[in-house]
């Protein structure tokens, strides 16, 4: 083959696990490049990387598809903006100096600690997740598309197929307690800060934080139950993990390439300065609904089922085990409950604050509808995610072959979440209703006075309305921030990451170029008197060495 | 035999000790003329090195030492001095007294190095390489106390005869290698001469605390 070691070649083999994964990338690589993406070589370099990555049979092929898409999404983001590109090509590089060693260890846990720290710096788990929020909003709306929904898909294969595969047979507990511990943090932080930031594109991000800490829950507990031989929970785990990986491949991309179509019809993607999209821009409006419903988890989106199983999960990993195993399980549970009632918060502010009410700014009012290329992609997810959704025990009978490779002895439960006849149900009561509403209810429309908040008829003179009578997006997260976030972030509202652990490295880099500096500047007299220095330092070490 | 030892361990100390006063000269002039000493009682020791070891290379390297160093560069070297008028003392970049202790300390090191890891060697030049360890030692500290580019150069020349010392007192060294390296001490002494001109053609000194400070603003 034409890449590889010298003498050995490149070794490809698709199992069913690489398999899912390119079934996960292909419908979301089909929308980014339908919403313009496709002129752009670098990004089909991006996707050969990844794909190389999930085909790779040998160390050295995964390590070159891999560190590929960094450098070629590196490029990509560096399109953007400059700073979040130098942030990510910094964690890029820490994650390579992790894996490269690790793939080339023999096993033991070392060997998954490496593995986990740099796939999991890639795919976003806490605590190394500080860069994804900056890095994933900054390039092209179709490129942050297949980063979030792709590339952290691509990292988390990573740890599946070392953790589970390679390193299969000597798991041990605690390595999936590790990963639980790691996914509960990114659930926590990533959706309180979803729920936060402003900018539409950076909830997203902050919002696939937390769903990458949803897989790497379902995956450690998963890890963890194989180790102690628990077939059920070790099923559910892997079920829950895959299935919210299919369907945030799905969701999250559409909501990336309908946050791009907004930033190019209004010119900016501040919650805080659009406002009534929805009704400038209906097809897109409703695009995003229905992407905005998985990313709540809310009961009949697709992003529903998944938590159902994990819940599942994380309740059967509590019932055993010893005390501090079940205590933490209990605990997890309510930061689950937590991470999806944030969710819930974070997607209906994204889609209230965005897309419903008054415009906050002119050229909110101004929209106009975005282009038939990325409405088509965002079609074509959206499409995909109905059956995830309503007939999500259709995708778990194809998940079995992966979730057999993974743990051959699993056992699968029949999922206990029917979705398609509730969807019937509900649809029949709300064609009831409507008939009901149209039958008895008042016909047209009657003014009353304001009282709504103030939130009445606009006056002549300001025909938008007055945008301080609309809550903004910073003043409905306040309630939040108050209640939840002076616990969990850094005083001052930062990410607890970035101001105990990025900003410390930052400062040491800084001591360290300074120190350079002062050797670069250093006269010719005095870098004498260093190699000097450094000579009879030596003779000095040689002397006493040989002497004792 | 012991006298052969005896005299090659004199002539050793006797370089050593003009090492030494280099180090605490701050003329010119009379750097030039210590370094012309010591390179004569170099060629010396290659002269006696050679009769006692029976060896017609190190005659050889007595010539080249007292030609090239004890008489060609003390000549280039006071015309530098005369065509730039440096009669003045010139400025150290640490106190005389300092720089003696610190090589009094070097020369313990180079003793302490030399003497236990040598000591299965053979014991007939161990106390010479000590010898020789120090004198390079020193020079190099001569260079790294000096502000005058001159008086690195003499450094630098001096650490050379260090060189050449070990190299006498060491029996099979290729004579070759003496050789080439006194031909690349001629070269590197004509280079900086060219060198020195240009610094003084633009500073009109050549105290290198005024290329440090050019370098600096430069920045």
């Amino acid at each position: 083959m034409f890449l590889g070691l010298p003498g050995q070649g490149m070794h490809l083999h698709l199992d069913a696990l690489s398999l899912l994964f390119l079934g996960i990338l292909l419908p979301q690589t089909v929308a980014s490049a339908a919403a313009g993406m496709y002129r752009s070589g670098t990004f089909w370099a991006f996707v050969l990387g990844m794909g190389l990555t999930l085909a790779a049979a040998d160390a050295f092929t995964l390590i070159f598809g891999f560190e590929l898409m960094s450098a070629a999404s590196w490029l990509l983001v560096l399109r953007g903006d400059q700073k979040p590109a130098t942030l990510y090509v910094g964690v890029a590089i820490f994650s390579a100096a992790c894996l490269i060693p690790a793939v080339f260890l023999h096993g033991g846990a070392v060997m998954f600690l490496l593995i986990v720290l740099g796939a999991g710096a890639k795919a976003g788990l806490a605590p190394l997740h500080f860069w994804l929020p900056r890095a994933h909003p900054a390039p092209p709306a179709g490129v942050s598309a297949l980063m979030s929904g792709g590339m952290v898909k691509v990292a988390l294969y990573v740890i599946i197929r070392y953790g589970f595969v390679v390193l299969g047979q000597q798991a041990q507990p605690w390595w999936g307690g590790v990963l639980v511990a790691a996914g509960a943090a990114s659930v926590l932080i990533g959706a309180l800060r979803a729920m936060l930031e402003t900018e539409l594109k950076t909830v997203l991000a902050c919002s696939t934080v937390e769903h990458v800490g949803l897989i790497a829950v379902g995956l450690g507990i998963a890890l963890r139950a194989k180790a102690m031989g628990d077939e059920t929970t070790a099923g559910l785990g892997l079920q829950a993990a895959l299935l919210c990986a299919v369907a945030h491949g799905l969701y999250k991309p559409l909501l990336f390439i309908g946050a791009g179509e907004v930033k190019h019809s209004v010119g900016t993607t501040s919650l805080n300065w659009l406002g009534g999209l929805v009704r400038a821009m209906p097809r897109l409006g409703l695009l995003m609904l229905a992407g905005a419903a998985g990313m709540a988890a809310l009961p009949l989106g697709p992003g529903f089922a998944p938590e159902f199983l994990l819940w599942h999960a994380a309740i059967g990993a509590a019932g055993a085990g010893g005390i501090v195993a079940r205590i933490g399980f209990t605990a997890l549970l309510a930061v689950l409950g937590l991470g999806a009632a944030l969710a819930i918060g974070a997607a209906v502010r994204m889609f209230g604050i965005g897309f419903l009410g008054r415009p906050r700014s002119l050229q909110a009012a101004a929209a106009e509808e975005g282009e038939r290329g990325p409405l088509i992609g965002m079609a074509l997810l959206a499409a995909l995610c109905v059956p995830v959704a309503l007939l999500p025990n259709l995708i778990l009978d194809a998940l079995s072959p992966v979730i057999r490779l993974l743990e051959p002895q699993a056992v699968l439960p029949p999922l206990a979440y029917a979705p398609l006849p509730l969807a019937v149900l509900a649809a029949l009561v709300a064609v009831g209703a409507a008939f009901i509403l149209y039958r008895y209810g008042v016909r047209g429309s009657r003014e009353v006075p304001a009282w709504n908040g103030g939130f009445g008829k606009p006056p002549p003179w300001l025909p938008f309305g007055d945008p301080t009578t609309q809550p903004s997006a910073t003043g409905f997260g306040e309630p939040i921030a108050r209640a939840i976030g002076r616990g969990l972030l850094a005083p001052g509202g930062g990410d607890p990451a970035e101001v105990f652990l990025l900003t410390p490295l930052t400062r040491l880099h800084l001591r360290g170029v300074r120190l350079a500096e002062r050797i670069r500047r250093a006269t010719i007299r005095q870098r004498l008197a260093f190699i000097f220095m450094a000579l009879v330092a030596f003779l000095l070490a040689l002397g006493l060495g040989e002497g004792s | 035999m012991s006298l052969t030892f005896s005299l090659a361990h004199l002539m050793g100390g006797i370089i050593l000790v003009f090492g030494f006063s280099l180090l605490s000269q701050r003329r010119l002039a009379a750097m030039i003329t210590i370094y012309q000493i010591q390179a004569f009682v170099l060629s010396a020791a290659a002269f006696w090195q050679g009769y006692a070891q029976h060896e017609v290379n190190l005659y050889l390297t007595g010539l080249i030492t007292l030609l090239i160093k004890a008489i060609a560069l003390p000549i280039g070297l006071r015309m530098i001095v005369a065509k730039f008028n440096m009669i003045r003392a010139v400025g150290t970049a640490m106190p005389v007294l300092l720089s003696t202790i610190i090589g009094v300390g070097l020369i313990g090191v180079a003793v302490l190095v030399v003497l236990p890891s040598t000591l299965s060697a053979v014991s007939l030049t161990r106390e010479d390489l000590a010898i020789a360890l120090s004198v390079v030692l020193l020079g190099l500290l001569v260079m790294t106390t000096r502000r005058n580019a001159l008086a690195q150069i003499i450094g630098f020349l001096s650490t050379e005869n260090g060189l050449v010392l070990a190299a006498i007192g060491m029996p099979g060294m290729p004579f070759v290698a003496e050789f080439s390296v006194a031909l690349l001490v001629l070269l590197a002494f004509l280079v900086v001469g060219v060198f020195l001109f240009r610094i003084r053609e633009h500073f009109d000194t050549l105290d290198l605390t005024g290329l440090e400070e050019i370098e600096r603003r430069g920045r």
